[in-house]
């Protein structure tokens, strides 16, 4: 009976553990691989604050702490020292290490702690531990070795473990696990959407290494021992082969994961051993290590996404927005006439155009006149410009060069971009377009110069603040959160959800769910907008091509911008379909919005763009209406002489 | 997808001398692309020995995605490549080297860490040993900036001498075929006048046959033997020089739109 | 001054094991892209085999050819069916990590499992002591030292003078160049993987050599002076690890001679989460 209990506790710890995991590997992508010394550490933090200090103990252990204190303040003092532990450790893991780098450091520390602990005695008895951690609430009525305390200890650590199950549960699934997620899935993106990537990296080891640390108070509380050779760092690798083989990202699973590697194997090794005692003391130990070994490799070849993987995360759009959004707010399919292709049939060349093309040479009209003008752009003529007041200004940089090495992929640049224009930035491969709108995002450091912004200096401002003043910016490479839903992703970019923190996702649905429901309303009534609705529950990475990149400008839009910095949208993106998004741009300045849109489709800038921006070579070389900027020849020279 | 019974079997696999010269590059109706759709579609292009036979286009019109498809980067879906008389369709890229194709990419074009001599050397890594000198005295020669920094290493070279060095890289094999990915982007324009008009125009002049990639239309234009101009990912026109120069929808395929006269 | 001197005599000891294995790890990460932490393990195991070969009565010196050997056929047995199965696949960074720990648990606890738990130690003669100007040494050591020297300066003239070394430096600067200059590059990585496992043979043995008695878990805090010397010389410099491991391996022994001993694994541990929080591309690697 008492064997049965013992498994109880274990699993319970066990689940606990892989938990805290799930949070950090699973959900947050943060690959710990020092986990264990959380664990190590709550367990000790328990078994100090339970003990009498060592000298009343018999004098046969050495320990700091020793403060006798009652249950439960051993346990919270276990949750909260594995908290602490993790706080140096977000230096690791900020901004921008990369994550086999940091998970390498951890792992250091994990071999590295568990020396110290284990040579030096004073501290918590070294490689002996410490013993005889009294149980929680034991009295003269409630003896520890009495089948009832027994069991009621299994309980009350399967509903700890099931309280666990509910937090982190509760966490994922808020707007905070959204963003952990997104984070997981792409932090430079996270980045430029506004997300914290270090507060958030600290919030899941904070969260991580105090559920650790939790699971070794319940643990030590049980066992009443605690030594160095029960947290090697290989320990660790058992968390990861049970999260792994359970299902990143599915809570369920790293439960399943944890009943299925620790718990299975070591009942399955102790079954072996007791019916073999003639076998080596150390044979069944070294060859569970292996046979985790093997698991962790063939998990990750054969099914990498584990025995229960991550859910979708269906949302219901609310019927009545979509209903209504509909006939008032969608683009219309056809809006401008895409010109026929046109046959070109000079002496000696050879027409190769296809129908239905948007490539400039189907979309050259016949006779030589003015290309037709859409009927949207007009709220964008010169007229309009002109009368817009020169302090209007959003955006500007003022002197902006970056090198890279020696190369001057930006030199000197000086821009402005007026309120309520969609900017074309036009120019020949490697002209530094896409490092300037890094500079101006600031995904990219300058090397000289300002960057100024509502006329605040943001040359020193990173990304995500300056997402968070409403310069947000979009990707030239797919940058789509790939497992996350469409509406995820679009939710995910939501400022201001009340949900979005960890206290807010600590305080529930009821405190967010408003936010929440109209952050939905608003993702719907965008979706209705670019046609994406249907999708609306699709994994952001099972889309085509064209259709990430809407998400991409739909997620953008999310975040209220005031301004938008656009990496060639319309790459990659079906010629009708182009249109639609060019047009919806174009309905959005005229709403106040500003954008600065790199673009290589001439055809594109024509049509929808004014002013054009012309960089060759790092440098800007001209500005004006496309039409104007045909006339200019340097302009047609750095396109065709150069 | 398309005419996939187009596609003959692999002529013989003779063994080809890297050095061998007056071999042509030929691509029959290639499709390619990155696994997704494809980028260029049914694609025929090609160039003899002794020509320089230019690509221009658009940006995103699929003129690099045509080259990389040529040497191995990017996977051939249908249609063929050939070298010769060889067969190089879907080979690994150190395999077309070996027939005989140099490429020179846009970007990640020197192997930054090592020295200018280095990374000759290691473009003339299938030469004997005892020759690798003597091409390298040679290609120091062609350009005699590089010879001034031999030992510096090529990650700190300015944009014009590191593309002398991807080119003098290439040139160290004296491949059949040049393969070059706008070697002029990023160059001042005086540079770049003068790497088309002295150093790519020479390498068909001692007999290559080089496929040039280039966004200055005009210059390129200039030391072309026969020009292809892509849009989308197709093929729009194709001519000798003089046909293509000042023809109106030549000059609209760069600008779009209204034309404009250039200069 | 005498305890100084003594303690960098163990310095330049401890220097000159690691840097074998730093420059092992260094150069595998450079070329063939696997952050393999399935290193010391090796190690371990190249350890045991010149052990059980000196078993069998033979010197441990003679042994140490073997050791290199099989180290090197499972280095390169480990990338052909584990390393480049995934790498092709496109596995992340930081999946092939993972995976390499799980190499590691394979090939330390299957070391384990054949010897049992208990630390042996070869059967040889520690030389006679030689003392120059308080710089204390047994011959044995000395022949550590120089077969490390002779290591350094191979590694040296291979990456400095040789083809093959050429060609191993241009594919971990831009694999896909190298295969335009009609690299083989996939020859060029399983030698890559020969030659480094054949160094994590060798830095194994002379490591068991130096600690004398070693047990199939005796390169677990090893690990940490490894890692310390690679990132703090850059991860992918096999110069900087040169230099890394001469830092680490004089001021970790220096320092356990004023501190308690067993802490002098904490000055590389500092180091290596100093340099990992500031300076991810090491203290003499080229800027991120």
């Amino acid at each position: 009976m008492y064997y049965l209990v013992t498994v109880v506790v274990y699993a319970a710890v066990d689940v606990m553990s892989c938990l805290g995991l799930s949070l950090q590997f699973g959900v947050g992508g943060v690959t710990n691989f020092g986990f264990i010394i959380f664990q190590a550490v709550g367990a000790y933090a328990a078994a100090i604050l339970s003990l009498p200090s060592d000298s009343a103990n018999g004098g046969f252990q050495t320990y700091i702490g020793g403060l006798h204190l009652p249950f439960p303040v051993p346990l919270i003092g276990a949750a909260l020292a594995g908290a602490a532990l993790a706080v140096p450790f977000t230096l690791l893991v900020g901004r921008r290490l990369r994550g086999d780098f940091a998970a390498v450091g951890l792992l250091v520390a994990a071999v590295l702690m568990n020396l110290l602990v284990m040579n030096y005695k004073p501290l918590l008895n070294g490689d002996a531990g410490v013993a005889l951690a009294p149980a929680p609430l034991r009295s003269d009525v409630m003896t520890t070795a009495s089948l009832g305390y027994q069991w009621g200890f299994a309980i009350a650590a399967v509903v700890v473990a099931a309280g666990v199950y509910w937090f982190v549960r509760h966490i994922t699934e808020s707007p905070y696990g959204r963003t952990l997620r997104a984070m997981r899935d792409n932090d430079k993106v996270a980045d430029s959407l506004g997300k914290d990537l270090r507060s958030l990296r600290t919030g899941v080891l904070l969260l991580g290494g105090a559920i650790a640390g939790l699971s070794g108070g319940v643990l030590v509380s049980f066992i009443s021992v605690w030594s160095p050779a029960a947290w090697t760092y290989a320990e660790t690798i058992v968390l990861f082969a049970a999260v792994i083989i359970g299902g990143r990202g599915n809570h369920l699973g790293a439960v399943l994961g944890a009943i299925i590697v620790p718990v299975g194997f070591e009942e399955s090794t102790r079954l072996i051993a007791n019916s073999n005692p003639s076998l080596p003391p150390n044979l069944l130990p070294s060859l569970q290590w292996v046979a985790i070994g093997l698991l962790v490799a063939l998990f990750l070849w054969f099914r990498p996404q584990g025995v229960l993987p991550e859910r979708k995360r269906v949302i219901a759009l609310p019927g009545s927005a979509a209903e209504a959004g509909r006939p008032s707010a969608r683009i219309p399919v056809s809006a401008p006439p895409a010109p026929g292709p046109v046959p070109i049939t000079s002496a000696g060349l050879i027409p190769m155009t296809t129908a239905g093309s948007v490539g400039p040479a189907a979309a050259i009209p016949a006779a030589p006149a003015p290309a037709p003008q859409p009927v949207a752009p007009a709220a964008v003529t010169p007229e309009t410009l002109a009368a817009t007041p020169a302090h209007d200004i959003v955006l500007q940089a003022i002197d902006v060069s970056r090198d890279f090495g020696g190369v001057h992929a930006v030199s000197h640049v000086s821009l402005a971009v007026r309120r309520g224009t969609l900017t074309g930035l036009i120019g020949p491969n490697g002209a530094g377009k896409s490092t300037l709108l890094a500079l101006l995002a600031g995904t990219d450091n300058v090397s000289a110069g300002h960057i100024v912004y509502h006329g605040q200096d943001i040359t020193r401002v990173p990304a995500y603040r300056r997402a968070r003043l409403g310069l947000v910016r979009t990707f030239q490479l797919a940058s789509e959160f790939k497992r996350l839903t469409v509406l995820e992703n679009l939710l995910s970019a939501t400022p201001g959800n009340r949900g979005d923190s960890f206290r807010g996702a600590l305080a529930g649905h009821r405190y967010w769910g408003a936010d929440e429901a109209s952050a939905i309303a608003k993702a719907a009534g965008i979706l209705t907008r670019f046609g994406l609705e249907p999708l609306a529950n699709e994994y952001a990475g099972d889309l085509s091509g064209g259709q990430r990149r809407l998400v991409e400008i739909m997620r953008a839009l999310m975040t209220d911008p005031q301004m938008l910095l656009l990496d060639e949208p319309m790459a990659g993106v079906h010629p009708e379909l182009a249109r639609q998004i060019g047009g919806a741009l174009v309905e959005l300045c005229r709403d106040g919005m500003t954008i600065l849109m790199v673009e290589h489709e001439l055809a594109i800038m024509d049509e929808f763009c004014d002013p054009v921006i012309v960089m060759a070579e790092g440098s800007v070389l001209a500005e004006g209406t496309m039409t104007e900027l045909r006339d200019r020849t340097e302009v047609v020279e750095a396109y065709l002489v150069g | 997808m398309s005419a996939d019974g187009a596609v003959s079997p692999r002529s013989e696999h003779r063994d080809s001398d890297h050095t061998a010269r007056g071999e042509r590059i030929q691509a029959e109706n290639v499709t390619a692309g990155y696994g997704g759709d494809p980028v260029i579609r049914t694609v025929s292009v090609q160039a003899a020995a002794g020509q320089v036979v230019s690509l221009v286009g658009p940006n995103g019109s699929g003129k690099s995605t045509l080259l990389k498809s040529l040497v191995g980067i990017v996977r051939v879906s249908t249609g063929r490549v050939k070298v010769g008389e060889r067969d190089v369709t879907n080979l690994a890229p150190e395999e077309v080297a070996r027939a005989g194709v140099g490429y020179v990419p846009q970007v990640d074009d020197v192997f930054a860490p090592l020295s200018v001599r280095e990374n000759l050397e290691m473009g003339g890594y299938l030469l004997p040993k005892k020759e690798i000198a003597g091409r390298i005295e040679h290609v120091l020669t062609v350009f005699p900036r590089l010879a001034t920094m031999v030992q510096r290493s090529a990650g700190k070279l300015s944009g014009g001498e590191r593309k002398m060095l991807a080119m003098g890289r290439v040139l160290m094999l004296e491949p059949a075929v040049f393969l070059l990915d706008e070697p002029t982007a990023n160059l001042a324009p005086a540079i770049a006048q003068s790497l088309l008009a002295d150093h790519v125009r020479q390498l068909a002049e001692r007999g290559a046959a080089v496929l040039i990639v280039e966004q200055r239309a005009k210059a390129v234009l200039a030391i072309s033997d026969y020009t292809y101009v892509l849009g989308g990912g197709q093929l729009r026109m194709q001519g000798t020089p003089a046909e293509l120069t000042g023809s109106q929808a030549f000059v609209d395929s760069f600008l779009g739109g209204r034309a404009a006269t250039a200069g | 001054m005498s305890i100084f001197l003594a303690s960098v005599g163990f310095g330049l000891i401890t220097a000159a094991v690691l840097a074998i294995a730093a420059v092992g790890f260094t150069l595998q990460f450079a070329v063939t892209d696997v952050l393999n932490l399935a290193f010391a393990a090796i190690m371990t195991l190249g350890a045991f085999v010149a052990y059980w070969i000196n078993q069998a009565g033979v010197s441990v010196w003679v042994a140490l050819p073997a050791a290199m050997a099989v180290c090197s056929a499972i280095s390169v047995l480990l990338n052909f069916l584990v390393y480049a199965p995934f790498q092709r696949r496109g596995s992340s960074p930081i999946t092939i990590v993972i995976v390499s720990l799980g190499m590691a648990l394979i090939i330390q606890f299957g070391v384990q499992a054949i010897v049992g738990g208990v630390n042996v130690s070869y059967t040889m003669g520690q030389g006679t002591t030689l003392r120059a100007g308080g710089l204390i040494l047994t011959t044995v050591q000395l022949v550590i030292i120089a077969i490390s020297v002779v290591v350094m300066v191979a590694v040296y003239a291979l990456l400095r003078y040789t083809k093959l070394g050429k060609s191993m430096r241009a594919t971990a600067a831009n694999r896909s160049l190298a295969r335009n200059c009609g690299i083989r590059t996939s020859r060029v990585i399983t030698i890559t993987w020969a030659l480094t496992g054949a160094l994590s043979g060798l830095a194994g043995t002379v490591f068991a050599i130096d600690i004398g008695s070693f047990g199939p878990t005796s390169t677990d805090l090893f690990v940490v002076l490894i890692l310390a010397a690679v990132f703090l010389g850059g991860p992918g410099h096999a110069y900087g690890a040169m230099l890394g491991a001469l830092l680490i391996g004089i001021a970790t022994e220096v320092s356990a001679a004023y501190i308690q001993p067993d802490y002098k694994y904490v000055i590389a541990f500092v180091a290596l989460l100093g340099v990992l929080s500031l300076r991810p591309s090491g203290l003499f690697g080229a800027r991120a």
